[in-house]
């Protein structure tokens, strides 16, 4: 078991030492498609989060004041519901203060001295709306009926702000998404080529090794060994780079300040963590198996 | 030991290099395979170890037929079976005791046994004292030793040589050729194709010669022709 050890390190070392050029490009290519692959996931996420609150179709939401009883909110609520050819009432849905400050908690998740003003007393309660279908430009002649009812504090229409938003994410999502697989692609295949390559220098080694009855796969393991540490390294340099770049943005964003809910653009530790995570774990198993199923095709029995 | 039945073998659908080859080789026999270049001598050894199939008939390898084994046991075939070439075949970065080593290095032998039995096949193959040295600064007989004593480190019940002697002078060919002999005598089955003559004549072994993959001759305590 050790012999095999010191073999299996020994011979992925040297070749690595002798492949130098060829393992860099891999690993700079790998490094370049997993920080993509984790930006992606990291831009959806922001982006997920700032349009949570209108998941699920809703067109309008009535924040309320935190001062308002709960007369003056079924009031609220029945002014809503009044209007049943327009508004799909078993949609409507009421966040009350403690759903309020749960969703609040999540989109300032990289702010936390902004929610940290946020209490009971001062955050607003939401109506959230969702208009019938084929209904929503009677629910924006609506909207200005309900803005002078008592405690509504504002009333604030997707059309203003999330259509944009959603469209500038799929445009994001088709080019990374496209740019990180074109990206993955010439990772695998430069793993691929170093991997032959390095059979190539070894083609005599390997000649003896299959004659004396080596394994295809002790043959194979020091090469799965050499495209598994391309991968680690390359997504290693990839978390230095979702780093760098996180935080630029989480600064640039946060420096927004103001009510424009931009904020929720940002994402929370754990969530990058996650993806850091993930980029290196899916970096390390990509390459053990893209050098593996290398070294089995150049390696017939 | 080593069984061939009615063995064809047909390179790209066209090149016929074996045709219809049936001998039988008992245990620790020495058989000599002799014939013209081309004549199909490599062939017929790379058979017996699964380096090629045949397109019709049966090898048989110490009891088993090797071409209905699976390729995951095809390892353990080779690990009986030691091959020595015309051109060593021996890895140039690695000294004398590495390329041995490596025999059984790359089988998973524990070091304990490596290192117990890399110097007693030093010792049979005359090289004691130069496990130190590089291929390249050994004469082409000693490297020939160095790539017998890597066949044979594992003690395999076969041994296949291609022509060991081609590339040596007569003298030296002869110190090989009483290597190998010696090997035999210790029960090691040898299979040696050769076109030396000289060798073939000194030695009075069985001798089964090839022309143009048909197997023409197969005397007993044999010569060349
Ligand atoms: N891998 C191969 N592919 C195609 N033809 C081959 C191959 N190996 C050998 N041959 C052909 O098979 C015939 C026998 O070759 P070989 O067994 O090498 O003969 P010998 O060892 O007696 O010189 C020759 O005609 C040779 O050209
Ligand atoms: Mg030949």
């Amino acid at each position: 078991m050790w012999s095999r050890l010191t073999y299996t390190f020994r011979e992925t070392g040297a070749s690595l030492r002798r492949n130098v050029t060829l393992t860099v490009a891999a690993i700079l290519t790998s490094a370049v498609s997993l920080f993509l692959v984790g930006g992606t996931f990291l831009v959806q996420r922001g982006f997920d989060n700032l349009l949570s609150k209108w998941a699920g179709g809703v067109q309008m939401i009535v924040y309320v004041t935190p001062q308002a009883t709960p007369d003056q909110i079924t009031a609220i609520q029945q002014a809503l519901s009044s209007n049943p050819t327009v508004i799909d009432v078993d949609k409507l849905v009421y966040f009350d203060t403690e759903a309020s400050l749960a969703e609040a908690k999540r989109l300032f998740a990289a702010d936390p001295g902004a929610f940290a003003l946020l209490n009971a007393n001062n955050i607003p309660t939401e109506f959230k709306v969702v208009p019938k279908s084929g209904k929503l430009d009677l629910l924006v002649q609506l909207a200005d009926s309900f803005r002078p009812l008592p405690h509504v504090q504002k009333v604030v229409l997707a059309r203003d702000q999330v259509e944009q938003i959603a469209k500038l994410r799929d445009f994001v999502q088709t080019v990374t998404v496209g740019l990180s697989i074109l990206l993955l692609i010439g990772a695998l295949i430069l793993i691929w080529t170093t991997i032959r390559t390095a059979m190539y220098a070894r083609r005599r080694e390997i000649e003896v090794m299959k004659l004396v009855g080596a394994t295809n796969w002790f043959i194979r393991i020091p090469f799965m060994l050499e495209g598994l540490i391309q991968g680690l390294v390359g997504g290693l340099l990839s978390c230095g780079f979702l780093l760098f770049f996180n935080r630029l943005w989480t600064n640039g964003v946060v420096k927004l300040k103001g009510d424009n809910g931009f904020i929720a653009l940002v994402v929370s530790d754990s969530f990058l963590n996650g993806v850091m995570f993930g980029v290196v774990a899916f970096g390390m198993i990509a390459g053990a198996i893209a050098s593996g199923v290398a070294a089995s095709r150049f390696l017939d029995v | 030991m080593i069984r061939l039945e009615n063995v064809t073998k047909i390179y790209n659908s066209e090149v016929t290099a074996l045709r219809d080859a049936t001998f039988e080789v008992a245990k620790g026999e020495f058989v000599f395979l002799v014939g013209p270049s081309g004549s199909g001598k490599s062939t017929l050894l790379r058979m017996m170890n699964r380096q090629e199939r045949p397109e019709k008939g049966a090898v048989w390898v110490a009891g088993r037929n090797i071409n209905e084994m699976p390729d995951s046991k095809v390892p353990h075939l080779r690990r009986n079976i030691g091959n020595i070439f015309q051109d060593y075949k021996l890895l140039l970065n690695k000294t004398v005791h590495e390329n041995v080593a490596f025999a059984l290095e790359v089988i998973g032998r524990p070091k304990h046994v490596i290192r117990q039995q890399v110097p007693a096949v030093m010792d049979l193959v005359g090289l004691a004292g130069k496990q130190d040295r590089f291929p390249h600064q050994l004469s082409g007989g000693e490297q020939q030793r160095v790539s017998i004593a890597r066949a044979f480190v594992n003690r395999p019940l076969i041994l296949l040589a291609d022509e060991p002697t081609g590339n040596l002078d007569p003298g030296t060919g002869e110190g090989i050729m009483r290597l190998l002999d010696r090997i035999n005598k210790t029960g090691t089955t040898v299979v040696m194709a050769t076109h030396d003559q000289r060798i073939v004549n000194m030695m009075r072994k069985r001798v089964i010669q090839m022309d143009r993959g048909i197997i023409v001759r197969d005397q007993a305590r044999g010569v060349y022709e």
